[in-house]
């Protein structure tokens, strides 16, 4: 199960034809270009590699092969027959199967019964034929070396075992095309050698695979083929053995940096937060921490980026100093030298401190109040008059923020729905930016947010942070946070792996650092 | 009004949809003016005015309390068992504190009738800060945990005024009886349940509309979690919010004590608390939180009130069996009416498939036999028929327009 012996199965096979050919498929969502003009071919029993960065299109690629979305422009061909996927039930038709990296499961039922969902076996009656769906599930779990029992309600298994689980629904439709979204981000070392193991199985079956990984190792040691894309477009297609992962990490980052960028070193001042030793426990999770022995600092006037892909603990990490994450973290918080350990995020605000939520609809914004109401509800207080909450005084006390951010609406009680994305962003700063903060949190702040707003987003941050404010910005995107920091730390699964200085940090060492196991780019890729 | 936190679909003074339910009380109104063969509205309009107006009131204060749990995401079933609890707690007080005047129908005294009446809205406190504490601390879904308190407050209710009475009177009593002229004057006098639910209208307006407080509630209803990131103790919030929707319904109790000169906690406001949900809902308010205004939920009472005054007058005999039905026709009626706009634009069909082609008998015998029960068979036959017809149609229409949609 080494990578020599895959190399040559699929290469050496020259059958006609096509498992996917993909043809200028293009997706839009409100504000972004997910994928653009993106063509793929891959050969019957092909296993293919897709890499690229967070937000580069892979997944969005994926559901559409999968038929979750549809593509707005483009054609799509399944073993030479034209598909037009109106769900995923029409994919799994002409077997084409996905394991998604987020987990489906219905927690209570059993995984007999997870495995067969949707496609109950019926037996005498018409009644649920138990029996065999749990016979056929020990099957394809033990096909897996898994060894739990098919009858184990699903919710009672590690996280591990659970993606295998996934596995095996994937594998119950007998797809002759699979799709895996990063399927080890779950699994420990040893789940992930017999994942591997079962691929190699499948692949002596004929099943192409699509396979989508951060971790350069494995995609070196299983591709028979690497696909790169960056910002929703293709950037090319090659021969495992006639690249080296230092050269495909260099096809990620690729694009030049965006104009933007603020070179005119801001004075530090003195310093604000002190962060040593911060652990934060995942007891449900194989890895047992989100967070291990993180340390940072952050001065007045300095904006310090935090980089890592997802699930790296950049959220984590901001939560837990904003007193919103679950308790039981140890180790050290320090606000202008004395130790501090918030249980609410309205502790942290009274000290200070503020934080823009990375999920803008999910965590940060009130669809039900107004563009005033949005921006004014932390510091309420102040638009009182004898008690009672006065309305000129709130429309002044919004005025200042809402000039300040620039944002553009009809009024202040204007639907705050309404407003572009970019401009719901800066009445969340806004809204922070009233309760007078001397430390930013800012937690991904321009997703989804067009790039002229990015652009005035980064002005805007520039000038707090002139202004002596602190920023620790988290971001998906490094061209983002090597435009605006002064310094980078670099997170992989929970611990801190690098620190660079803006002199010193390149898109390609942070990549290195943030994807950990991937530092032994020599050991890999050698072709027999 | 015009300062209700959202900026959608607002009018002068009021919304459109409120404008909408000012419009179908009037149609109501005139309706059962016209219709009803007494012509009572026409005759005796003083004596139907005091009736609704009382009845409005009742349903209104707690309504309001409802209408608060509801913006701020919750949900509160025990409305109707609280009450039960509150008219016992105030009779049992009086009682405790004045055995002979009660017994002896004679006057208890101003200070007796205020213990009584405080000892209701305490109770009304510590039950709101139960729920608050079992739904915050405990973690309960607020369905589970008003549920709860519904089933469990009317038993204990009843094991009060049963144990109360067994101590101090010679019989034991399962309800109590108060003949204190102060309550009897409220009972005479309609106009102070009228003035005490718009005093609490304003209150409660002004509460949502003008404070830091409403805001929250609106900001917790709309987002939980981006309202406790935001710095909001949302655990506060919620425990106001349920302690103003159980003291609304203590508040409430005191007047069924005056209404009926009785605490009977067996069927005392027995599923009233579904009336309020429905009032709120009629009125405007999202079940899912956020959403929701004090004149919408006042309207939405007064709507709810006039069509079962309605349909009392048409119906003469034995009218309370359908109040149940009323309530449960308004309210469908009320939220599908408030979602036409986007059934329109939507392409989203009413009668869908084989669900669409058995919900279409259903409806025509739903309606078919009403109408055969309150007129005559034959006319319920004829509603079901065309009951039959309309909706056979309209099933008709829309799959054709499904068709043309499929081929477009």
């Amino acid at each position: 199960m080494t990578g020599a012996s895959t190399g040559h199965t699929a290469a050496d096979r020259t059958i006609e034809g096509h498992a996917i050919l993909m043809r200028g498929i293009t997706k839009r969502f409100p504000g972004v270009v997910a994928l653009d003009d993106v063509s793929l071919d891959v050969r019957p029993g092909e296993l293919r590699a897709i890499c690229g960065e967070n937000g580069a299109g892979k997944s969005t690629l994926m559901k559409i092969l999968s038929g979750v979305y549809r593509p707005d422009a483009g054609t799509l061909e399944i073993h030479g027959q034209p598909a037009r996927f109106t769900g995923t039930r029409d994919a799994e038709r002409a077997g084409v199967a996905i394991i998604h990296q987020e987990l489906n499961l219905v927690e209570d039922l059993s995984v007999a019964a997870n495995v067969f969902l949707g496609r109950e076996q019926r037996g005498w009656a018409g009644l649920i034929d138990d029996a065999t769906m749990e016979a056929e599930t020990a099957r394809l779990l033990d096909m897996l070396e898994c060894r739990i029992s098919p009858g184990a309600p699903a919710g009672s298994l590690r996280v591990g075992d659970q993606q295998l689980v996934e596995i095996a629904k994937a594998l119950s439709l007998d797809a002759s095309i699979l799709v895996m979204d990063e399927p080890t981000s779950a699994l420990t070392e040893a789940e992930s050698v017999r994942l591997e193991r079962t691929i190699q199985r499948l692949r002596e079956r004929g099943t192409t695979i699509l396979y989508i990984s951060h971790k350069m190792e494995e995609v070196f040691r299983l591709a028979d083929r690497i696909t790169v894309l960056r910002d929703g477009r293709h950037v090319r297609t090659v021969e495992r053995a006639a690249t080296t992962p230092t050269e495909i990490t260099g096809w990620m980052v690729g694009r030049e940096i965006a104009g933007h960028s603020f070179h005119e070193p801001r004075p530090r001042g003195v310093k604000l937060l002190e962060v040593r030793g911060l652990t934060l426990p995942w007891p449900e999770h194989p890895r047992g921490y989100r967070l291990a022995d993180v340390s940072l600092d952050l001065h007045a006037g300095e904006i310090v980026g935090v980089a890592g892909l997802m699930g790296a603990g950049r959220t984590e990490l901001l939560e837990t100093i904003f007193g919103c994450s679950p308790p039981t973290w140890t180790g050290g918080i320090r606000l202008d030298g004395l130790p501090v350990r918030f249980t609410h995020p309205r502790e942290a605000c009274t000290a200070g401190i503020a934080m823009v939520t990375e999920d803008r609809k999910r965590l940060g914004l009130f669809p039900d109040l107004d563009v005033a109401g949005n921006v004014s509800l932390c510091s309420l207080d102040q638009a009182k008059r004898g008690g009672f909450v006065s309305r000129a005084r709130e429309e002044a006390l919004v005025a200042e923020p809402l000039r300040d951010t620039g944002v553009k609406t009809p009024g202040p009680h204007a639907a705050i729905t309404g407003l572009s994305g970019g401009n719901q962003q800066k009445c969340i700063i806004g809204r922070w930016l009233l309760t007078k903060p001397r430390i930013l949190l800012l937690d991904d702040p321009t997703r989804g947010i067009d790039v002229g707003a990015k652009a005035e987003l980064y002005a805007l941050i520039d000038r707090l942070c002139r202004q002596g404010m602190g920023v620790l910005l988290t971001s998906s995107e490094l061209p983002e946070l090597l435009t605006l920091s002064d310094r980078i730390v670099v997170l992989a699964e929970g611990r801190l792996t690098a620190e660079f200085a803006r002199a010193d940090a390149t898109e390609h060492r942070i990549l290195e650092a943030a994807t950990g196991r991937t530092a032994r780019p020599t050991s890999v890729g050698a072709a027999p | 009004m015009t300062a209700s936190p959202s900026a959608s679909s607002s009018g002068f003074l009021l919304r459109r949809s409120e404008w909408a339910l000012l419009a179908a009380i009037v149609v109501a109104v005139v309706l059962t003016a016209i219709i009803d063969a007494n012509h009572s509205y026409w005759f005796q309009p003083l004596a139907s005015l005091r009736d609704i107006a009382r009845s409005t009131a009742m349903l209104g204060m707690f309504a309001l309390g409802a209408a608060v749990v509801i913006i701020a995401g919750g949900i509160d079933l025990s409305a109707g068992s609280m009450i039960a609890l509150s008219t016992t707690v105030c009779a049992s007080t009086m009682l405790a504190l004045a055995p002979a005047g009660m017994v002896g129908f004679k006057p208890v005294g101003g200070t007796v009738v205020a213990a009584g009446c405080l000892a209701s809205l305490l109770a009304g406190f510590l039950v709101g800060t139960l729920h608050a504490w079992l739904i915050t601390a405990v973690r309960l879904p607020p369905f589970i945990a008003t549920l709860a308190t519904l089933v469990g407050l009317r038993s204990l209710a009843r094991a009060l005024a049963t144990s109360t009475t067994a101590a101090l009177l010679p019989t034991k009593n399962s309800q109590i009886n108060v003949y204190d002229p102060m309550f009897k004057f409220v009972r005479d006098n309609v106009w102070i349940p009228v003035a005490v639910f718009g005093l609490l209208a304003f209150v409660t307006w002004l509460l949502l509309t003008r404070t830091v407080l409403g805001r929250h509630v609106h900001a917790l209803g709309g987002n939980e979690q981006a309202a406790r990131l935001a710095g909001i103790r949302t655990d506060n919030v919620k425990w106001f919010a349920y302690c103003y929707a159980a003291m609304t319904a203590a508040l409430a109790g005191l007047f069924y004590v005056a209404n009926e000169s009785v605490a009977a906690p067996a069927n005392q406001a027995r599923g009233h608390e579904l009336n309020a949900i429905a009032a709120a809902v009629v009125g405007g308010c999202s079940l899912s939180g956020g959403v929701g205004t004090v004149p919408g939920t006042v309207l939405g009472t007064i709507f709810l009130r006039v069509v079962i005054d309605a349909v009392s007058k048409v119906i003469k005999t034995e009218s309370e069996i359908y109040e149940g039905l009323i309530v449960g026709v308004v309210v469908v009626l009320a939220v599908t009416f408030s979602q036409v706009g986007q059934l329109a634009k939507g392409g989203r069909r009413l009668l869908p498939g084989a669900l669409g082609l058995c919900a279409i008998p259903t409806l025509a015998i739903l309606a078919g036999g009403v109408v055969a029960m309150t007129a005559s068979p034959r006319a319920g036959l004829a509603a079901g028929l065309a009951a039959l017809g309309l909706l056979g149609a309209l099933k008709a229409w829309e799959s054709r327009q499904a068709a043309a949609a499929g081929t477009a």
